[in-house]
């Protein structure tokens, strides 16, 4: 097939500069990440953790990454609206061709997170109450790993317009294109990594446990890591010869990130080395996790580059017409700053804000 | 149209139907819920009330549980539907609309965070800094509906957007304004009832009098909002949608019935409100429970109405149900609708029935199943293949009504036109007829 079954541009003008789409789909994508690193990597680590700790040091870790992941999955699902929205306005025809692909599975995938996000409330409240959750813990890891899963199907479908006509006929086949595997692979061991290192980065004072599951958490980190190369080597040699040679012939512009991403990898491997051996020391643990965020910026925007080498035959001829609303976006701006200013503003408020002597709390 | 199609058995219009009555239920709850909680905050810093404060802490559990996942999750569910049902819909909606949802996406992210704070915040902090946080949501909360209005109103109604194209024609349509007062009064509506039903759980007599009384104010105000809204909403509806379910003889009677039982719907709940705050001791849970089963009749009926009063346009004088654009009908009638919609035909066999079966993929299957909801097989058992042709030509016909400015009164105001060339419709005419269980007997091969 060539390009005759991807649908048409739409007939609306696009309503922005393209480049500065791309540049909020890549920052809130990457924020959007973030929260979810900390709630799939924290739901696999949790249920990881009774094979290091018993159940009384695992139970005050576990309900710490509960309670980050119930303000993280919020938080994941709000950042994944807008580069679902910037992803939409600039490859829509080859966004909605394949979630119809996998429609069911698609929609499914809601039904899996909301799953996900009440297992996690119910670990959270047995944790408090001194029960075990290793039953939800565990079961929300599964459903996350499936929403993953999904994801990483759609990613591929979305960017092969070459393979349409056959997925159209049985969509199960992109579980077995050659960069399936590696890339899911790549995308939970960075979200395990992150997730590790948290217990190790945020000590909680005086609780039974901290050492061990600092140590533990560490340990994880650099074993998920070490694998990272691997299998972030096999990625590269399963993609498409076009798309790799578009990578290595890019010149700076993608041989930077995917360069800085590597040497960013080797530091935090080296950090997390030293980090092992002295799971006490908080500074070194959260250098680790800073160096972990910023792989993964760079590694997002070479994912954003990848997508580009794949669909460049395809919208080889795309002419797109811009319009921008430049009042309604000059607006965004200034409500997005507001917001975010406001959202900072509020939790630093909550986070510092205590009843002095004599005054009582809300 | 030229995107592949999702055959679902209990039909899309259903599937995004559903989905959308689910948020929107949970999202006004959402908003109202911010409203209220922030004034009965500000009222427990002015006057304290423990079974006040009790119900608060209570609410907001759900409030949270309810609104930043299942409501965030439910709005992302109906974008992923109206994206596989509709797509070309949904592409022109982004298009049109994407800063818009973009602000309305930054309004989320601070009604999320605060929602979290506020629930985690219970005896950790000040009291002021308590409130500061409900306010803040509530603010949020409100401004995502300001901004979503726009959106849902220029479905309906897009006004000059037509002739201009331009995103504040589109927002600050005609029905824009009147949809969000009613909607405003909506939130209170619910959010009042739900309280109550909540608050009913309150041991002290006295003290849950006194929360019903209060929360009953809220309905009150959420009715009179809405009263108004529902009024001028009518009023600024154009003359061929009010044709729709309005006057004497109405063109879709399931409408103009949907539409009076939303009255009766707002009628009961100011009725049930005024038991509240008359005799708030009267007020045990069947009432609360019927309080609440009426504001929801009056967000459901306004959303049946609303939506059948936009058929047969996704967005009205713009594009059809089955996403053909208004603009393209002559051209698609000279080319045919195949040269289009390249997914529902590139399986098909040059026979007949098998090019009929891709023009009912591209033109039907948007609201028609072949067995399950709005099945066509059932629906045209009875026809011959003389009476659907009579039938496809009276709808190609209608394309041209619809397509004159201004438009003239269809044949069949409530499904889009056929569109395609004779032989298009030939071929539909062969495919329906084909559907017809044959009536040949059953040979038996017995050993």
């Amino acid at each position: 097939m060539g390009t005759d079954l991807i649908p048409a541009l739409d007939p609306a003008p696009i309503p922005g500069p393209p480049s500065l789409l791309v540049f909020l789909w890549v920052v809130t994508f990457f924020l959007h990440l973030l929260f979810v690193n900390a709630a799939l990597g924290g739901a696999i680590f949790s249920a990881l953790l009774p094979a290091a700790l018993k159940p009384e040091a695992r139970r005050p870790v576990a309900l710490f990454l509960a309670d980050v992941s119930s303000w993280a999955i919020s938080l994941a699902v709000t950042f994944a609206i807008a580069p679902l929205l910037f992803l939409q306005t600039l490859y829509g025809r080859f966004f909605y061709t394949a979630t119809v692909f996998v429609a069911p599975v698609w929609l499914g995938l809601l039904v899996l997170l909301l799953a996900a996000y009440y297992l996690n409330w119910t670990a959270k409240f047995r944790l408090k109450a001194g029960k075990s959750a290793d039953l939800p813990i565990a079961l929300s890891a599964v459903l996350f790993v499936f929403i993953a899963a999904i994801q990483v199907a759609v990613y591929l479908i979305q960017v092969q317009p070459a393979l349409w006509s056959a997925y159209a006929a049985r969509p199960s086949l992109v579980l077995f294109d050659p960069a399936y595997l590696p890339r899911l692979l790549h995308f939970l061991l960075a979200a395990l990594s992150m997730a590790a290192i948290l217990p190790a980065a945020f000590p909680r004072a005086g609780e039974a446990g901290a050492g061990g599951a600092a140590r533990f958490g560490l340990f994880v980190a650099l074993v998920a890591t070490g694998a990272q190369f691997a299998v972030g080597l096999w990625l590269l040699g399963v993609l498409p010869t076009g798309v790799l040679m578009g990578l290595m012939t890019g010149g700076a512009a993608t041989l930077g990130p995917l360069a800085a991403g590597i040497l960013v990898g080797v530091a935090l491997l080296g950090l997390l080395v030293r980090a092992v051996a002295a799971p006490g020391n908080v500074r070194l643990a959260r250098v680790a996790l800073g160096h972990l965020v910023a792989a993964a910026a760079f590694m997002v925007v070479t994912r954003h580059q990848l997508r580009d080498l794949y669909l460049a035959a395809a919208r080889a001829n795309e002419r797109l017409v811009v319009a921008t609303q430049w009042n309604v976006l000059a607006l965004f701006l200034v409500v997005f700053v507001l917001c975010a200013g406001l959202t900072v503003w509020a939790v630093a408020r909550a986070v510092t804000d205590r009843p002095g002597p004599g005054e009582t709390a809300a | 149209m030229d995107y592949p199609i999702w055959n679902v058995a209990v039909g899309g219009g259903v599937l995004i139907g559903v989905i959308a009555v689910l948020h929107v239920v949970v999202s006004h709850f959402a908003i109202g819920g911010g409203i209220v909680m922030a004034l009965a905050e500000a009222r427990l810093a002015r006057r304290p009330d423990p079974a006040l404060r009790e119900l608060l802490k209570r609410s907001s559990l759900m409030l949270i549980l309810v609104s930043t996942v299942f409501g965030a999750l439910s709005g992302v569910a109906i974008w992923f539907v109206i994206g596989l049902v509709h797509p070309a819909a949904t592409s022109t909606l982004i298009h049109t609309f994407v800063w818009g949802w973009a602000i309305e996406w930054a309004f989320f992210l601070l009604e999320v965070v605060t929602a979290l704070a506020w629930y985690a915040t219970w005896d950790r902090v000040r009291p002021r800094t308590h409130l500061l946080l409900i306010v803040l949501y509530a603010f949020a909360a409100w401004m995502s509906l300001v901004v979503i209005q726009g959106i849902l109103g220029f479905m309906l109604t897009p006004g000059r957007w037509l002739e201009t194209r331009g995103f504040w024609d589109g927002f600050l349509n005609p029905t824009y304004l009147p949809g969000l007062l009613f909607r405003t009064g909506v939130c209170l509506l619910l959010a009042g009832a739900y309280m109550t039903l909540a608050a009913l759980r309150e041991k002290d007599r006295e003290a849950r009098g006194r929360l019903v009384r209060y929360l009953a104010a809220f309905e009150i105000a959420g009715v009179l909002l809405a009263v108004a809204g529902l009024l001028a909403w009518k009023g600024a509806l154009p003359e061929e949608v009010r044709a729709v379910f309005l006057g004497a003889k109405p063109l879709v009677v399931a409408i103009a019935t949907g539409w009076r039982h939303l009255f009766f719907a707002v009628a009961a709940s100011a009725l049930l409100a005024l038991v509240g705050v008359l005799f708030p001791r009267a007020v045990r849970w069947p009432v609360a429970l019927l309080a609440l089963l009426a504001a929801f009749g009056v967000l459901g009926g306004y959303e049946r109405v609303r939506e059948g009063a936009r058929k047969p346009f996704v967005v009205r004088d713009y594009m059809f149900s089955n996403g053909i654009l208004v603009s393209e009908v002559e051209a698609l009638n000279r080319n045919g609708i195949l040269s289009k919609a390249r997914w529902a035909a590139h399986d098909a066999s040059p026979t007949p029935i098998s090019r009929g079966r891709a023009v009912f993929r591209a033109e039907c299957s948007s609201c028609h199943t072949l067995d399950g909801y709005l099945g066509i097989r059932k629906r045209t058992a009875a026809a011959d293949a003389d009476f659907l042709r009579l039938f496809l030509t009276s709808l190609r016909d209608d394309g041209t009504k619809w397509t004159a400015r201004p438009p003239e009164k269809p044949d069949f105001p409530f499904m889009p036109p056929f569109v395609g060339t004779d032989e298009e419709l030939e071929a539909l005419v062969a495919y329906l007829d084909s559907l017809k269980t044959p009536v040949t007997a059953e040979v038996h091969r017995g050993n």
